[in-house]
């Protein structure tokens, strides 16, 4: 199988070399949507919760890309940055809170990538099977 | 306009014989400018008349060479090699240093295209052929490599970002009269 035939030291760019060169048919297209059930694998899931609401948003004037799950952290660190003006050094707690929900939003997306390719690969492993049997 | 016509102008106003232009132009020529001999003239046909234009023109008559007659309109202008200002010798002690010319030298017909900031004729450092290989080869390179990039994007390893609200349906435009479908999003 491929995977254990080749290195598998891979640096930064090694998903390019598994979806365009080794493994195309199973690394996940990020134009194409998920297609495994999200709750496949797993026994009880928990929602992400969202803690701003529409209107606070809509006050705050956010734009469309801010709007995530983290936008109450955003929230805080403007209300801050307004109420401390013209220090520009004082919020440095709510920024860091801020950004360390961006972070971890960020790590989720690459274990959410990760589970897709997974599965992929175990998919592909299944047919394999089925078609040598 | 100083010189021979100034007393027969002042004569011809104190008369009052004619309108004053007429009798400007009458015979005034200023005594600066160019002699009659000096002036271009028609095609030389006698090997007498050549000999007489390449003098006029400060030339030998080996290297005199008129255009041809072919109701151009050069008449014995001598027609000189196509070579720009910018050729010359830069550090010969011209009389002009920055047309690169001499007194009384034969200008070229084209003499205000060739000066040093309009058309340069002085031979590329490299030949054309290679300069045009090196910069469409360079373009087209480029080209193929954005056509490559553009069929093989570079991207992170990372799921699309998860917005709440169904994928923020109403601040998208949603319609707000119909239900959007459902979208949860977990964590993990």
């Amino acid at each position: 199988m491929a995977d254990f035939s080749i290195s598998k030291h891979g640096a930064m760019g090694a998903h390019l070399v598994r979806r365009y060169i080794t493994e195309r048919d199973t690394e996940p297209d990020p134009a194409k949507k998920y297609e495994f059930d999200p709750n496949f694998g797993f026994g009880e899931r928990k929602e992400r919760e969202m803690i701003a609401t529409q209107e606070q948003m809509n006050l705050a004037q956010l734009p469309l890309e801010q709007r995530d799950y983290c936008a109450h952290y955003l929230l805080k660190l403007m209300k801050c940055k307004r109420d401390y003006w013209p220090n520009f050094l004082a919020c440095k707690h709510e920024r860091h809170d801020w950004d360390y929900c961006e972070h971890q939003d960020y790590v989720m997306r690459m274990k959410e990538y990760e589970r897709e390719r997974r599965l992929q690969l175990r998919k592909k492993r299944i047919e394999e099977k089925a078609e040598a049997a | 306009m100083a010189g021979v016509g100034f007393r027969m102008w002042a004569k011809a106003l104190a008369k009052g014989r004619s309108s004053g232009l007429s009798a400007l132009l009458s015979g005034c020529r200023a005594a600066s400018g160019v002699s009659k001999g000096s002036l271009p003239g028609p095609y030389p046909k006698t090997p007498e008349e050549r000999a007489a234009a390449a003098k006029k023109y400060n030339l030998t008559v080996q290297d005199y060479e008129p255009y041809p007659d072919n109701g151009e309109g050069f008449g014995d202008y001598p027609k000189l090699p196509d070579r720009s200002q910018q050729e010359r010798d830069p550090w010969y002690q011209w009389d002009h240093p920055d047309l690169r010319r001499n007194w009384a030298e034969p200008m070229h017909w084209d003499f205000d295209m060739f000066i040093r900031n309009r058309v340069d004729t002085s031979p590329s450092p490299v030949p054309w052929s290679t300069m045009c290989k090196h910069l469409f080869g360079f373009i087209g390179f480029m080209l193929f490599m954005f056509y490559v990039g553009a069929k093989f994007p570079c991207y992170q390893p990372v799921a699309p970002k998860q917005y709440p609200y169904n994928d923020l349906y109403l601040e998208r435009g949603g319609d707000p009269e119909k239900q959007p479908e459902e979208i949860k999003h977990y964590e993990i």
